[in-house]
């Protein structure tokens, strides 16, 4: 590809403001003494013009409000499931940290009557992991009929 | 500047940044998502569903980033995704008919003085509106947001995900089969 050639093929790029300082130097050197390319870019620039000039289509303002509208829900709607989240995190930790201590508590008490318990320790502490697993399963339980009755609500709203 | 503000600011949960943000950017990005789907209403629901994107995702959104770029990429997503779902052809076939919807008297610019001046321009944009709708989705939309968003080609490549140089390309080309079209419409240059 000779000069030329390359440089024909910048000018729709030109009049597209789309071309490297070096290359409209370049553009603009040739155009200078070449008249078929000096007509070539002449050519373009009406089409590049209205491009520019091309009427911006408006969104009706019930569009914009109805947007805002919408937009504002969702941020609400967010935000309150952000809460949530934060909620459940706390509660979660503060069961976390109530099992911990309640086994440790349940550690200290048990050692003072570990001999007095004798064989029936074990089942103590089997009971004890029962009853931590019941009371998680009911958290659980709890947790996902909350989730769905909010959905349901959020639905009807 | 003034952007940068109401994105910290809805960043933080202002619902009044959210309204500014809407209002700075609605002619664009219906414009923009117009070029793309060429139906007002297709346009209007992608625009909600734009701003409730922006909504759920302004949190992970880096504030050091370009936020045009930023808005026109979920729109830009979820434009493609609709014309994928709905018509997958419309993704590189031109469309038969004019997409336009507006008159012609939102179509004469104030540049334009007399009533012939205003007749005549209001002619060539429609004739170039035409044209335009008629080209592949990936050239209708560099031509929007090149000439009537003036981006940077830069910002177009974020936009559109693809590097500078394939930018230059699509632009070339775009408006190269917009002459085209427009000369096959219109032989001896008679749309000028």
């Amino acid at each position: 590809m000779n000069e030329h050639d390359k440089i024909r093929e910048l000018l729709a790029l030109a009049v597209a403001n789309a071309l490297t300082s070096a290359e409209e130097k370049q553009v603009a050197e040739h155009v200078r003494s070449c008249i078929a390319c000096s007509n070539e870019l002449e050519a373009w620039r009406p089409i590049a013009s209205e491009l520019r000039r091309l009427p911006t289509p408006q969104p009706s303002s019930w569009l914009v409000q109805a947007t805002l509208a919408r937009a504002e829900a969702k941020f609400t709607e967010q935000a309150e499931h952000d809460w949530n989240h934060r909620l459940m995190i706390i509660v979660v930790a503060f069961a976390w940290l109530l099992t911990i201590a309640s086994w440790a508590v349940f550690h200290v008490v048990s050692g003072r009557f570990e001999r007095l318990l004798g064989p029936q320790f074990s089942h103590t502490w089997i009971s004890f992991a029962a009853f931590t697993a019941l009371e998680w399963l009911a958290g659980g339980v709890a947790a996902v009929m909350l989730a769905i009755r909010q959905r349901g609500e959020r639905r009807l709203a | 500047m003034a952007v940068d503000a109401d994105v910290v600011r809805l960043r933080r949960g202002d619902l009044n940044a959210l309204s500014e943000l809407i209002t700075r950017y609605q002619n664009r990005l219906y414009r923009y998502l117009l070029r793309i789907v060429r139906q007002p209403a297709e346009a209007e629901d992608l625009f909600q569903q734009t701003w409730l994107r922006v909504v759920e995702k302004i949190r992970s959104f880096d504030a050091s980033r370009n936020f045009d770029a930023w808005l026109f990429t979920l729109a830009r997503n979820l434009a493609i995704d609709h014309l994928r779902r709905i018509r997958p052809e419309s993704l590189d076939e031109p469309l038969a008919n004019s997409w336009h919807s507006e008159n012609v008297a939102d179509r004469i610019s104030s540049k334009d003085h007399t009533p012939l001046d205003h007749a005549l321009a209001a002619e060539r944009r429609t004739e170039i509106s035409e044209a335009m709708a008629g080209l592949p989705m990936i050239y209708r939309e560099v031509l929007t947001l090149r000439f009537e968003d003036e981006m940077k080609i830069e910002e177009i490549a974020q936009v559109t995900a693809v590097p500078v140089s394939t930018v230059k390309s699509r632009l070339r080309r775009s408006l190269e089969q917009l002459r085209y079209a427009l000369e096959a419409r219109y032989p001896g240059g008679t749309w000028q």
